[in-house]
Parts: C-alpha cells; sequence; structure tokens
C-alpha cells in the first residue's frame, strides 16, 4: 500500500474495514441524530456511519481544535499545584469534506509554524483524516471550487474516500494515512482503469454544478491596499447582530479566549474557548478603552483576515476554504460572497465620481 | 541609519518554557510590594524554581503573562533593571479582574509567570547616539528597565535625556527613582504633571511642553515614547516637527494578549501580530496601521 496510489475498497469491507480500525482508535463520524439531522460524532459501530450526508455546519476542527478545552487545572489554596489536562485520544475523522480537510491545514500550519501549540499538536499527531470527495455540492452555498479547496482534494488528506456506486475509491496521501492501512491492507485491490475513469466523470460533473460564486481576486486587491472606505465597512457593519455565528462556524478560524473558571471542588481550571472578532469585547482592554469600537471596524477586521495580500503572505493562502457555513448562517448576508459583491459593487459607486474628477 | 527594534535573546528555545509547556506557567513568589500610587504597586518577584530563575534573562521592553491563580492571566511588562538577576519587578495598575485580584496579593503569596515575551526596546543598535526618552503616567514602567540599562552602561550612549509627565503629583510612579537619577550629572531629568498642588516644585503642564527644553540634533538622536495613546501621539507629532525622522521614534504599543505567543489573534492589528512582532515597534512600522490613535 503505497502513499499516492489509488485503491478499491467495497462498501461491504468498508463496514469491517472501520470496525477492525475503531479496535484501535476512536472512530468521528457523521452519523444521524434523532431528529434526522447528520453531526460528526464517536460512532460505536461502523453501520452508524452516514456515508450521504451533506456538510455538517458544526465543521469537524472541533476534534483537533475544541470548542472549549481545558488546558491545566490547578488548587486555589496557597500550595499551588498545577496540572497539564491535555488529552490527545487516537481518533480517525472518517467522512470529513474536502474544505473541512483544507481548513485543518490550514490550522496546522498556524498553530505549528513559529511557535509550536503544545495542545494542538498532541491532537492533530493522533488524527488521521478520511476524507470524503462531493460527488456533488452539498449544499447551494457551497463555493469551495473558488478557494482550491473542493469539491476533491489532490493533496492534504490521509486517505480520501470516492463514493463509487458500491464501492470506495481509496487514496492513500501521506504516510499517516499508508500506516493507518496496513494492517487491513488485504481488503484493498489495485483500481482499474474503469474506476479511475468513473471517478474523473464524478469531478467534471462536480465541477459543473456549484450554485454559489466568489470572485475573491478583486476584492483581496481593495482590502489589501486599504482602498474600501469607511462609509462602506460602516455600512456593511450596520447589519450585523453581532451574534459570532460566522466565526464561531468557520473551519479556519483560529482565534480563542482563555479563562479560568471554579471547579465545585474549589480548584481551577485555566480553559481556552473558541472567541469572535465580532464580538466588541474582543479587543476591550480593562480601561474601558476599544482599538475596535465599531461594527464595521470589526467586519472589516473579519475580512482582513479572510482576504488580503498581508496574511496570503503570512498563511500562504487566503483564509477561506468555501464551505459556505457563513453564508447559510448570517441573517444579514456578511457571508464571505455576499460581502465580496458588495465590496465590490461599493467600489465601482465610489471609483466612478473620483474618475470625473480627474477628467476635468 | 536603519534603526528597527531590536529582537530579544531567545532563552529556553521558542517552543517551551521549563515547564515542558509553554500554556503552562512557572510558580514566582511576591517578595515585596511598594505602593506607587492609590491604584498602582510594584511587586518583587522571584521564580520558586531556582534553576529556573537563575537562567530567567529578559530585555527591556519584552513582557510577561502574570497569573493571578483564581483569577486570571494578564499580560504585564517588566519594570526593574534587567542587570539583577535574583528577582524581577512587575508595576500593575488595578483596572481589571487579574490586576485587582493581583493588588489584594501579600507578600509571601503565589502567582504564575509565563515569558519571557515580545521584543525590545532597541538598546545595542542605537549606541554612542543621544537618547531620548518621553514616558507618561505608569507608561514609564516598561521604559524603567531601560533607563536602567543605559545608565549601567552610560558611557556607551551620547546625551540622555527622561522626561516624564503624569496627571497629578500623586500619579506619579517610581518617585524614589526619579529623585535619584535627577541628581545624577550625566542624566537631564524634567518632570511635569497636568494639575500641580503646594507639593509639586517642578513644572505643569502636558509631556510635550517639555520637548522645548530639549536640544535635540536629529541626526544623532533616538526617542523612546510610552505612554496613553494620546500622550504618544502628539509626542510623536511634535518629535517629526523638530525634525526626528520616524524610524528613530520607537514606541511600544498594548492590547490585550491571551496567549503572548502569537495563537489566540486578540493583539493582532491588520496583519502584525503584537506579541510576537512587538510590542516595541518604530513610528516607520506603525505609521499606516490603522485601530491607532496616533
Amino acid at each position: 500500500m503505497k502513499s499516492g496510489r489509488a485503491y478499491i475498497l467495497t462498501k461491504s469491507d468498508a463496514v469491517m474495514f472501520f470496525a477492525s480500525l475503531a479496535s484501535t482508535m476512536r472512530i468521528i463520524a457523521p452519523r444521524k441524530l434523532v431528529g434526522g439531522d447528520v453531526m460528526f460524532g464517536a460512532v460505536s459501530s461502523p453501520q452508524e456511519i452516514c456515508w450521504d450526508y451533506g456538510h455538517d455546519i458544526y465543521p469537524p476542527k472541533r476534534f483537533i481544535f475544541p470548542h472549549f478545552e481545558e488546558m491545566f487545572s490547578y488548587t486555589g489554596d496557597g500550595n499551588i499545584e498545577i496540572r497539564d489536562s491535555g488529552e490527545a485520544p487516537q481518533q480517525a475523522i472518517v467522512g470529513i469534506r474536502s474544505c473541512d480537510v483544507r481548513a485543518v491545514r490550514f490550522q496546522e500550519r498556524f498553530f505549528l509554524s513559529q511557535i509550536e501549540d503544545p495542545y494542538f499538536k498532541a491532537r492533530l499527531d493522533n488524527t488521521v483524516l478520511f476524507s470524503l470527495v462531493c460527488n456533488k455540492p452539498p449544499r447551494k452555498e457551497c463555493f469551495c471550487i473558488c478557494c482550491d479547496a473542493g469539491p476533491y482534494l489532490d493533496s492534504g488528506f490521509d486517505v480520501q474516500l470516492t463514493d463509487l456506486g458500491d464501492r470506495f475509491l481509496y487514496e492513500i496521501g501521506s504516510d499517516k494515512g499508508e500506516k493507518v492501512t496496513t494492517q487491513e491492507a488485504y481488503m484493498l485491490k489495485e483500481a482499474g482503469p474503469d474506476d479511475i475513469a468513473k471517478r474523473r466523470k464524478i469531478e467534471l460533473e462536480a465541477d459543473s454544478l456549484f450554485e454559489t460564486t466568489a470572485y475573491i481576486a478583486k476584492a483581496i486587491n481593495y482590502i489589501s491596499s486599504d482602498e474600501v472606505p469607511p462609509e462602506v465597512w460602516e455600512d456593511l457593519g450596520s447589519t450585523c447582530f453581532r451574534c459570532g455565528a460566522c466565526t464561531n462556524l468557520c473551519p479556519v478560524c483560529t482565534c480563542f479566549t482563555v479563562d479560568d473558571l471554579q471547579r465545585l471542588d474549589g480548584s481551577f481550571i485555566r480553559c481556552r474557548s473558541w472567541d469572535s472578532c465580532q464580538y466588541a469585547g474582543f479587543t476591550r482592554e480593562a480601561s474601558g478603552h476599544n482599538p475596535r469600537p465599531t461594527f464595521g471596524s470589526r467586519v472589516q477586521r473579519r475580512f482582513y483576515h479572510k482576504a488580503s495580500y498581508q496574511y496570503i503572505e503570512r498563511d500562504g493562502t487566503h483564509g477561506c476554504v468555501g464551505c459556505g457555513r457563513c453564508v447559510t448562517t448570517c441573517l444579514t448576508h456578511l457571508g464571505l460572497p455576499d460581502v465580496v459583491k458588495r465590496i465590490r459593487r461599493a467600489m465601482h459607486n465610489y471609483l466612478e465620481p473620483q474618475q470625473k474628477v480627474s477628467e476635468v | 541609519m536603519e534603526l528597527t527594534a531590536a529582537k530579544p535573546r531567545k532563552m529556553w528555545g521558542v517552543n517551551v518554557l521549563p515547564t515542558g509547556n509553554l500554556y503552562i506557567p512557572m510558580i514566582a513568589i511576591i517578595d515585596e510590594i511598594v505602593d506607587e500610587t492609590p491604584d498602582t504597586k510594584t511587586f518583587r518577584l522571584r521564580l520558586e524554581n531556582e534553576e529556573y530563575q537563575e537562567s530567567f534573562s529578559w530585555e527591556p521592553g519584552q513582557f510577561v503573562e502574570l497569573t493571578v491563580f483564581g483569577a486570571g492571566e494578564a499580560p504585564i511588562g517588566f519594570a526593574s533593571s534587567p542587570l539583577e538577576r535574583a528577582w524581577f519587578e512587575l508595576t500593575v495598575v488595578a483596572r481589571g479582574k487579574v490586576t485587582q485580584a493581583m493588588h489584594s496579593l501579600r507578600k509571601g503569596d503565589k502567582v504564575g509567570i509565563r515569558g519571557p515575551f515580545g521584543n525590545c526596546w532597541p538598546l545595542e543598535t542605537t549606541k554612542g547616539m543621544d537618547i531620548l526618552i518621553v514616558s507618561g503616567g505608569c507608561g514609564s514602567a516598561p521604559l524603567r528597565p531601560a533607563i536602567f540599562y543605559i545608565l549601567a552602561n552610560r558611557k556607551d550612549y551620547g546625551e540622555f535625556w527622561l522626561l516624564y509627565g503624569a496627571r497629578t503629583p500623586q500619579d506619579c510612579v517610581f518617585k524614589c527613582d526619579l529623585t535619584e537619577w535627577s541628581g545624577r550629572p550625566d542624566v537631564k531629568v524634567l518632570q511635569t504633571v497636568d494639575v500641580g498642588d503646594t507639593s509639586w516644585h517642578h513644572r505643569v503642564g502636558v509631556v510635550t511642553t517639555l520637548l522645548n527644553d530639549v536640544q535635540i540634533d536629529p541626526s544623532r538622536t533616538v526617542a523612546m515614547v510610552c505612554g496613553p495613546p494620546i500622550m504618544i501621539k502628539f509626542t510623536i507629532l511634535d518629535l517629526i516637527r523638530r525634525g526626528l525622522s520616524e524610524d528613530r521614534i520607537v514606541t511600544s504599543l498594548e492590547r490585550y494578549m491571551k496567549c503572548g505567543v502569537g495563537k489566540c489573534g486578540h493583539c493582532c492589528i491588520n496583519h502584525v501580530y503584537l506579541c510576537t512582532e512587538g510590542p516595541v515597534f518604530t513610528y516607520q512600522q506603525i505609521k499606516t496601521l490603522p485601530e491607532l490613535e496616533f
């Protein structure tokens, strides 16, 4: 079993494959909840895995960078004793979509470059990603094709599965993927030319089915060069409810806040939890001074981080994978494609009078 | 001359503190507490583990994340001499949850320390030049280590001006130091308050008025400025008017940094992470950044 090669895993074998995998690590996969919603969670048997789901609105990054994470605990009395609470279970995230895999890789670059984040590293080291190709865009809000993050990947995954009807195309993309395959390698066989051709057909079809587009390049220009007038940002920010859903559902967002909380037994934990640059309290200081006081300045902050050359240079790519969660969730059209569109439209209005001035 | 804020020497490697995890603080003991003003105290601290304290070296301008157990963590700049190896001092104004809890602590109590983080005042690259330090209120705390360093290596520098302003005589911090420094023939100390009283026998007026008494030679002067944003703004404007170039004006920026290591995202201004790339910047580096009051 070699990295970079494609194999075939029949769907009946897949149950056995993941059952065998479950003996060495926990399996995180999409599973149907009582009400019919599909969300990621630990599955007790592979039959629970829901293979034909759309995507999980609550990004699976939470199994590597948890929404709420205990960092360490300490006793509160005079004699301070600190205990590291970092835990990193062996896990396989099965059925994660391409955009979310790209987002995990974005976070990997961010958290492990320059100064390594120990908690993130421990969790990621123990995680294997089995991504699942989108045969068609799961939602009409999806625009991963504009962000080089799907609907299928050529790198970034440990194993990539493509649903070919009665079988999965099983591509190995990393050493970790190779290692996790070794034990159950007897279930796999080499993919034939027909399988590859079928996969190519799926790729072409999926590419043609996207309804949402984000023409982000020009917006990146405007944002990077700080050409967007403050009035445009304030106009965009004027409808923001400050709910923070856009950043809390974003699979790329990395910001966190740190708090000390008291347990019932009197000891304390220090924990970190996701934070949002859209909250007024994000930058507020103890003196009451807030360097980012307006809705507009906070919306500007969000898009500067998502779409500016300065951050592309820093992170290697712009901070959006096109999963469409901010589009789905925002009540007031502050998802990335809408904002890009509104900036482009506003800039044309702003540019026109200037051109007239220069003509005179 | 190209002048950029200096990078600190790295101790203990980039990734770990001696605790083995960069988020887990080292325990420090409060040895002494000095009341500076009604809401400001200076704490003399020593790391409980002697080995840690011996290898704990830092540069003027750097900061630590101070944990008050039971309350939380806040970034605080060093305020003592970097040459003192047995202890270090932090000057804390009681403002928020953590700093108020810090003020309730007593001698012998334990706190947590992570650091040192950030870069430092350019003290190596400015040797041979005139130094002008302008500080306002408790903004003199991050500059205090730099002053100690310059005084200890006084012959390496040219003229040394020290300008200090506060709101009222009661708000003046480091009173003993200022008295001592005023007595030295090789430092020119000027002090002012916005509102004076009968006990005050220095100047009255904002700190920028003191600049009229300083003979600045723009070709060989570096200004280090720290204080409230409004004071920094007018000081920088004044210095530029007096011919100082933008890369010779150095200041220290402030945000509520939650992690200190460039991960939590709270201290970003545009793409600049103050905790790892700052907090010390030349005016040239920051003049185009938004969200600053200057």
